[in-house]
């Protein structure tokens, strides 16, 4: 990072099945409860940065960012940036460039949708305009189907089981009981989720993260300290086709935005401490420790296995319930995340790691098309 | 959404497009479609077609069970329905073999015609073999079974041993088995011969049944089959059977046992008309001799 960029704090709403908020009202409760656990003044932010898919589709309404300024008594300047599911992390990636290059000293991050106004088909449709129109949706393909084609893939080259999936399933919905503002709050067997409904073979129901409403908020800032910064932030970009890729096993995406980080911070993989990952299916976890380097190819199921991604294990991951039980508001998730990374390096965690240094934030758009990493460290 | 533009230059594209053949990479069966593509379960595939270009692509709903690795051939079919009801056409793709690539390409067709025992198969090919005696040929079966006084079939008799060593050196394209309490009955086609007969310039015509009308569909393409269904006169399942039974018993060659076996089988060889109806061109009733060979022969002509 060209500067040090502090993570002042932040909020979110629940997220959920939210009938009573509408997409503006998620926003303002968003940027209200940043505002209010950081406290610094609203005028105080010199720019506004909103992440967003479908905002147009599903809740009728674009030009985000000066729907989020006009929150703020002085209207700063604002900008909407969509990255399909790294939507949020695009959003905090793009603040940090604000930051790093000195256009802004502190900035409003937030990350917004709103899915559950409309039919599951139109969502279903407009979710699947983070892939390829042209050459992946002509076929009737949607966002399950398409991790679906990486799940069976995967379990075709290394021979992974279905009853193995619902272990990951099984980590998430363990770690959100304690989440207030989580969406599912409750401990799901592994023997259930591999009973639950055939979404997309070979994926079930509850392998799959939710329809959600919700949103989250950040303040960064180069001016104003706080124990807690960024030391890498990093966006790749893979194909947006599946046909493109040479792999459908591996995100190179992840692979690249992560070396960039490491190489960004310094660090070594193995001094993080807890890890916040887009399991935005049960077989993307897999995928991405395979990509972070954390297993080696086909073995990433070794690690829930042995138990070491819970609280006390070696690698702690998504302990805030991750995308699968905490919930999966597109937009909002980047941004999510960061702040339970901020969360548990601050102490304040519901679920707090004991002893938490370091935490990664991995965010992926589209079936690993963008990934951005953001790498967050305590500061004595 | 409805774009119609968009659906233009699709149209134009497929227009120009490379009708290719490809490999199952992945598949999934999509159990809940996006608004557009009706409420039923399809199977979607990643297929890396022949070139080396990859395309996601829908299969036919009569496709064989895919597996990753199987080969698919495309058709033009129905993909979705847009809000104003125009129905949308694109490629999807038909499961032809599993795991295996096709044995030979097409070069010509054969014509095959099946039905069930009696309903006429035989002295239909005959009269058309006398029809078209300088341009087809009917192919010779393989079998495991003796050789009797009165067979009206080409036939190549081998041993069982011989039988699979020629299915193992996958010279035997296609095959079946009878079960019979008498003898062992293994029956199929020799890729040679169809070869062989497409070299004279000619048209190999089998007279064949529902498996080794699979295997011939499977080796050589849906598309390199002109697959004629025949059927006894009747309007009924029943009416169809006894116009069979009256056939067998006056054609004299069978033991009244036989009958029965023979009728059992034809029951469910007219039942295989509707259960595998994408395997059957034309359908056609033998209730006139004279007729129906003329439809054949005219279909021969337009296939042509």
């Amino acid at each position: 990072m060209r500067e040090t960029v502090y993570v002042l704090g932040g909020a979110q709403t629940k997220f959920g099945e939210l009938w009573n908020k509408s997409l503006s009202d998620l926003i303002r409760e968003a940027i209200d409860g940043a505002i209010a656990t950081t406290g610094i003044l609203p005028t105080d932010i010199d720019y506004v940065v909103i992440g967003n898919m479908v905002g147009g589709e599903t809740a009728e309404q674009a030009h985000l960012g000066t729907l989020a300024s006009s929150m703020l008594p002085h209207r700063p300047p604002s900008l909407r940036v969509e990255a399909a599911c790294a939507s949020g992390g695009l959003a905090v990636h793009t603040a940090c460039a604000f930051l790093e290059s000195g256009k802004a000293e502190t900035v409003l991050v937030i990350g917004a949708e709103k899915l559950t106004d409309v039919a599951g088909d139109i969502v279903t449709s407009a979710l699947m305009r983070a892939g390829d129109a042209e050459k992946d949706a002509r076929a009737g393909l949607t966002f399950p189907s398409i991790f679906a084609l990486t799940a069976a893939a995967y379990m075709h080259t290394y021979g992974l089981k279905r009853e193995d999936l619902s272990l990951v399933s099984e980590n998430s919905h363990k770690a959100a009981v304690k989440n207030p503002y989580a969406q599912f709050r409750k401990e799901i067997p592994a023997a259930a989720i591999s009973k639950s409904p055939l979404i997309a073979d070979p994926l079930r129901l509850l392998d799959c993260s939710p329809i959600s409403d919700g949103a989250a908020a950040l303040i960064l800032s180069t001016k104003r300290e706080s124990n807690v910064r960024i030391a890498a932030s990093q966006l790749a970009s893979e194909s947006l086709s599946l046909t493109e890729r040479a792999s459908l096993t591996s995100f190179v995406s992840t692979r690249t935005a992560f070396v960039r980080a490491l190489s960004e911070s310094g660090w070594d993989k193995n001094s993080i401490d807890a890890l916040e990952l887009h399991d935005c299916f049960s077989i993307a976890t897999l995928i991405h420790l395979e990509d972070l380097g954390y297993a080696e190819e086909g073995d990433a199921i070794r690690i829930f296995r042995q138990g070491d991604a819970g609280l006390d294990g070696a690698l702690p991951i998504n302990m805030s319930g991750g995308l699968k039980a905490c919930g999966h508001p597109i937009g909002a998730t980047g941004v999510k995340q960061v702040l339970d990374c901020f969360k548990q390096l601050s102490g304040t965690a519901h679920h707090q790691v004991s002893d938490v240094k370091r935490a990664l934030a991995h965010n992926l758009g589209g079936v690993g098309a963008t990934c951005t990493v953001h790498l967050l460290e305590t500061i004595a | 959404m409805d774009r119609i533009p968009a659906l233009h230059r699709r149209i134009k594209e497929l227009e120009k497009a490379k009708l290719l053949p490809g490999i199952i990479e992945s598949f999934t069966v999509v159990r809940h479609p996006p608004a557009g593509f009706g409420t039923e379960p399809y199977i979607v595939a990643l297929i890396a077609l022949h070139d080396g270009t990859k395309v996601m692509g829908q299969l036919t709903r009569d496709s064989s069970a895919p597996t990753i690795g199987a080969t698919v051939t495309p058709h033009m079919r129905r993909i979705r329905t847009m809000s104003n009801g125009l129905l949308v056409n694109d490629l999807k793709y038909e499961v032809v073999t599993m795991k295996t690539m096709p044995i030979f390409t097409m070069t010509s067709y054969v014509l095959a015609v099946s039905g069930p025992s009696g309903v006429g198969k035989t002295t239909i090919t005959r009269q058309l073999m006398t029809m078209f005696r300088s341009y087809a040929e009917q192919v010779p079966i393989v079998s495991t079974r003796a050789a009797k006084k009165n067979d009206t079939e080409p036939y190549v008799h081998v041993s069982k041993e011989e039988f699979d060593a020629l299915v193992a050196k996958k010279e035997i394209i296609s095959w079946t088995h009878m079960p019979s309490a008498t003898e062992l009955r293994y029956y199929g086609y020799r890729k040679r011969d169809i070869e062989a007969i497409w070299k004279k310039g000619k048209l190999p015509i089998v007279v064949t049944e529902l498996n080794l009308l699979k295997g011939l569909v499977d080796s050589l393409g849906r598309r390199a089959v002109l697959s004629c269904g025949l059927l006894p006169p009747g309007k009924s399942k029943r009416l169809m059977l006894s116009v069979l039974l009256h056939r067998l018993r006056t054609r004299g060659r069978d033991t009244e046992e036989q009958i029965v076996e023979r009728l059992k089988i034809a029951e469910a060889d007219l039942k295989a008309f509707t259960d595998h109806a994408h395997l059957f061109d034309h359908m056609l009733v033998n209730d006139e001799l004279g007729t129906c060979v003329e439809t054949i022969r005219d279909l021969v002509k337009v296939g042509n």
